[in-house]
């Protein structure tokens, strides 16, 4: 359903271009939920951008069912790690937003909207601002806006990195549930090994920067799944396998990282 | 929990707030204190006329047809004033928000003129729109273009972007992005301009009537002075600060500055 | 990114060129005769008037004259608004009661009581320096208030653990904390002092530089009237732009 096809992005900083992602290619099937991930820095987010097609700065081809995007696809529904609810719409306008942009008339749109607001479990919030609720709410309601313009593919960054860690397993169970239940393919970008694992088909580790495609796993645990896979002994082994990958990529980005923070101390200093 | 017992009981019994008495009793001490100046002869009679010829003047004053014309005139100049100078605003704020290079290039000229006395430019505005409502409406305008413009342009750098992102993922058409996401994004930065905008506005369109004009509010300050009619001087003064502040405050309510919906 | 950012470096030149090039034109249209130049002078004629107005009309004279009602203005806002401020946090159930009062006197037109000064203090000099001074009272007020009541928690605690009494608590941790608020205040205080203070010249027309732009405007001289209008906003962003200096260097690591 989607192919992404030796993908290269650069960017121009001031030292000079730097390669964020290198010749990365995958294939997300329909029905599937692959997640990437990858040590910090790693280009996901610039994967994130280009298949999203917010960045049209690359080389290399996207496809959505063969065809090449250029922009943002009908059948992409991204959903952002930052906070995106708009604070000045309730929760139930928050989620009407894409049926009202397309001229869906008012009563249809906000019974279509419901349905997606309980989908995720937000039930009795609807007159609600995103103000009023915590994080995990309002990352629901990000979800519930998305999955309202019933994308083909729904594209996620980090949706839970805000998070705290028991919000984001029981977040991670209505992720897949939902998932489950309309079978939408999904694409998911995480650094949390166990988050990738538990909701997965498939997982394709990145390297760190240039990003590449270090290996592609299949996770071959039984559906439906929940968050108490977690402690399984299979869980374990694919967790420890993909830390192993990981971990030399992840050692790697912080060794970068404190070089760079020596070097601007240094220059701050006048050394 | 005793904090809201305490909030509960005051809310039932006023006159035990102790804040409450003390506003009332620096009136009392104000209002006394004035009165005993008044008739102390210390001053220039009627520099400090008496609280009852003030009330008096008060209430000649608003039944008075005459007064309503002068308000309305005043009303109808400063309503243009903000409909010039804040539209103009609005898209000069837009504009230079929207573009780092064009900011980078006009908005420091914007910054740096916003604080002068405006109310010098009147004699060029005279010679450019007359001696009538023009010169006015053109005085307001120019006051409350700077800090309209100003805090558009400071409002569109600080929408989050993220925002943005979610309509253009949404493919929203240039139009949807606008109305639906920029201008409720910059609804405080455009309140509190529109705000501050209305308070010089209303200043210079008024300061403007007093120097040369035949009609409105700031015309009938200035013939009070010229008649020595201090106590109508003082009541119009009164009404004028009730209004300002009145309606100061009501776009703060309306723009809704103080409910949950802030992020 | 970097072919992006170079443009950033040339475009406060590019505005400049872009005025310049706007009074050119407007010069143009002025001696081809399509904008009146009865009503709009050359920028050529308004730029030689400037030395005109500066030998003649005694400039050095009026702006001390402006310069030292501001100064005056200055002085009372300090003392006093530092002061009601310091009240203001000292004595809570005072701030209040006043505090939402006083933040309404800040959206008054203050200004327009200049007739009733002018009854109260006569036509001179007092009456310009105490509209200044009323005007931009609220601002310094509420500041130093803001300052004082910021003053972060530890800091307070650390006066505590030493055992300062409540006097040195103020002088040597509330008060230098709250300064650069306080002098927030007084910028703003200092630039509303100096808008209204020229303002009010220029309306009875009494003082300097303020007086300096009617009396202009009322013997037709326009050109010199331009000029004048140039040399006050020229002297008000001055001002403006030490103030900010002076601000900038309070707080160094803000």
């Amino acid at each position: 359903m989607l192919d992404v096809d030796g993908l290269h992005v650069e960017f121009q900083t001031p030292d000079g271009p730097v390669v964020a992602v290198e010749d990365v290619t995958l294939t997300v099937r329909k029905g599937e939920f692959l997640s990437i991930i990858g040590p910090s820095g790693c280009g996901k987010s610039t994967v994130f951008n280009v298949i999203g097609g917010l960045l049209t700065d690359h080389g290399g081809r996207v496809a959505i069912g063969g065809e090449t995007i250029a922009g943002p696809h009908p059948a992409i529904g991204m959903v952002f790690q930052e906070e995106s609810t708009f604070p000045w719409r309730t929760v139930i306008d928050n989620v009407a937003f894409p049926l009202e942009l397309v001229g869906m008339p008012k009563t249809q749109r906000l019974e279509r909207a419901r349905h997606f607001v309980d989908l995720v479990g937000l039930s009795g919030f609807e007159r609600r601002y995103p103000g009023e609720l915590s994080g995990g709410m309002r990352q629901r309601v990000s979800l519930a806006r998305t999955l309202a313009s019933e994308p083909k593919i729904l594209l996620m960054d980090e949706p839970f990195a805000a998070l705290d860690e028991q919000t984001r397993l029981l977040l991670g169970d209505k992720v897949l549930q939902i998932q489950q239940e309309l079978r939408q393919t999904t694409l998911l970008i995480t650094h949390n090994i166990t988050e990738a694992v538990q909701m997965s088909d498939r997982i394709l580790v990145m390297s760190y920067r240039p990003g590449r495609t270090k290996r592609i796993i299949d996770i071959d645990l039984p559906r439906p799944r929940t968050s108490a896979i977690v402690g399984s002994e299979a869980f374990g082994r694919y967790v420890a396998q993909i830390w192993a990958d990981l971990r030399e990529e992840a050692s790697r980005g912080m060794n970068d990282d404190e070089l760079r923070r020596g070097a601007a101390g240094a220059a701050r200093t006048g050394a | 929990m005793a904090a809201a017992g305490t909030l509960t009981a005051l809310r039932a019994r006023p006159w035990r707030d102790p804040v409450i008495l003390l506003r009332v009793a620096i009136v009392v001490v104000l209002l006394g204190g004035w009165e005993l100046l008044s008739r102390s002869g210390l001053l220039y009679r009627d520099v400090v006329p008496s609280l009852g010829a003030i009330g008096g003047a008060l209430l000649a004053l608003l039944s008075s047809g005459e007064f309503y014309f002068h308000l309305g005139v005043t009303a109808g100049e400063i309503a243009l004033a903000l409909l010039i100078g804040g539209t103009l605003g609005l898209i000069v704020g837009v504009v230079l928000g929207g573009s780092r290079f064009l900011a980078a290039a006009f908005e420091s000229y914007l910054y740096y003129l916003g604080p002068t006395p405006k109310i010098i430019f009147f004699p060029i505005l005279i010679m450019w729109f007359g001696v009538g409502p023009g010169s006015k409406i053109a005085m307001g305008a120019v006051s409350c273009f700077f800090p309209i413009a100003l805090s558009v342009a400071a409002g569109m750098r600080e929408i989050d972007r993220v925002l943005i992102r979610v309509g253009r993922s949404f493919r929203a058409s240039a139009w949807q992005m606008a109305v639906k996401i920029y201008v409720p994004a910059m609804r405080h930065p455009i309140i509190n301009g529109v705000r501050l905008g209305l308070g010089v506005g209303l200043i210079g369109t008024l300061l403007a009537e007093t120097k040369l004009s035949n009609k409105g509010v700031g015309f009938l300050i200035i013939q009070a002075y010229s008649l020595f009619d201090m106590p109508r001087m003082y009541a119009m003064l009164i009404v004028l600060f009730v209004v300002a502040i009145g309606a100061n405050a009501a776009i703060a309510r309306f723009g809704g500055l103080d409910t949950i919906k802030r992020s | 990114m970097s072919a992006a950012r170079r443009p950033d470096q040339y475009a406060p030149l590019v505005g400049l060129v872009a005025v310049v090039t706007a009074l050119l034109v407007l010069e143009l249209l002025i001696r081809a005769g399509i904008v009146n130049k009865f009503i709009v002078p050359p920028p050529s004629e308004i730029i030689t008037s400037f030395e005109r107005v500066i030998v003649e009309e005694d400039i050095v004279h009026r702006f001390l004259l402006t310069a030292t009602e501001c100064l005056t203005a200055g002085v009372m806002l300090t003392a006093f608004g530092i002061l009601g401020g310091v009240l203001l946090h000292r004595f809570s159930l005072l701030q209040r009661a006043c505090e939402t009062w006083i933040a309404a006197l800040a959206s008054a037109p203050v200004v327009l009581m200049y007739p009733l000064f002018l009854v109260i203090f006569g036509r001179n000099a007092w009456t310009i320096i105490m509209i200044g001074f009323v005007a931009a009272l609220p601002p310094v007020i509420l500041k130093t208030l803001e300052g004082l009541s910021g003053t972060r928690r530890v800091l307070i605690n650390v006066g505590k653990s030493f055992n300062l009494t409540p006097a040195q608590s103020f002088w040597k941790i509330l008060f230098p904390a709250a300064l650069p608020t306080i002098f927030v205040g007084l910028r703003l205080g200092l630039i509303f002092a100096l808008i209204n203070i020229v303002g009010v010249e220029f309306l009875i027309n009494f003082g300097g530089l303020g007086q300096l732009i009617n009396e202009l405007a009322e013997r037709y001289d326009l050109a010199g009237t331009y000029a004048a209008i140039c040399f006050v906003i020229l002297v008000s962003v001055l001002f403006f732009m030490a103030l900010e200096r002076i601000e900038r260097w309070l707080r160094p690591a803000h």
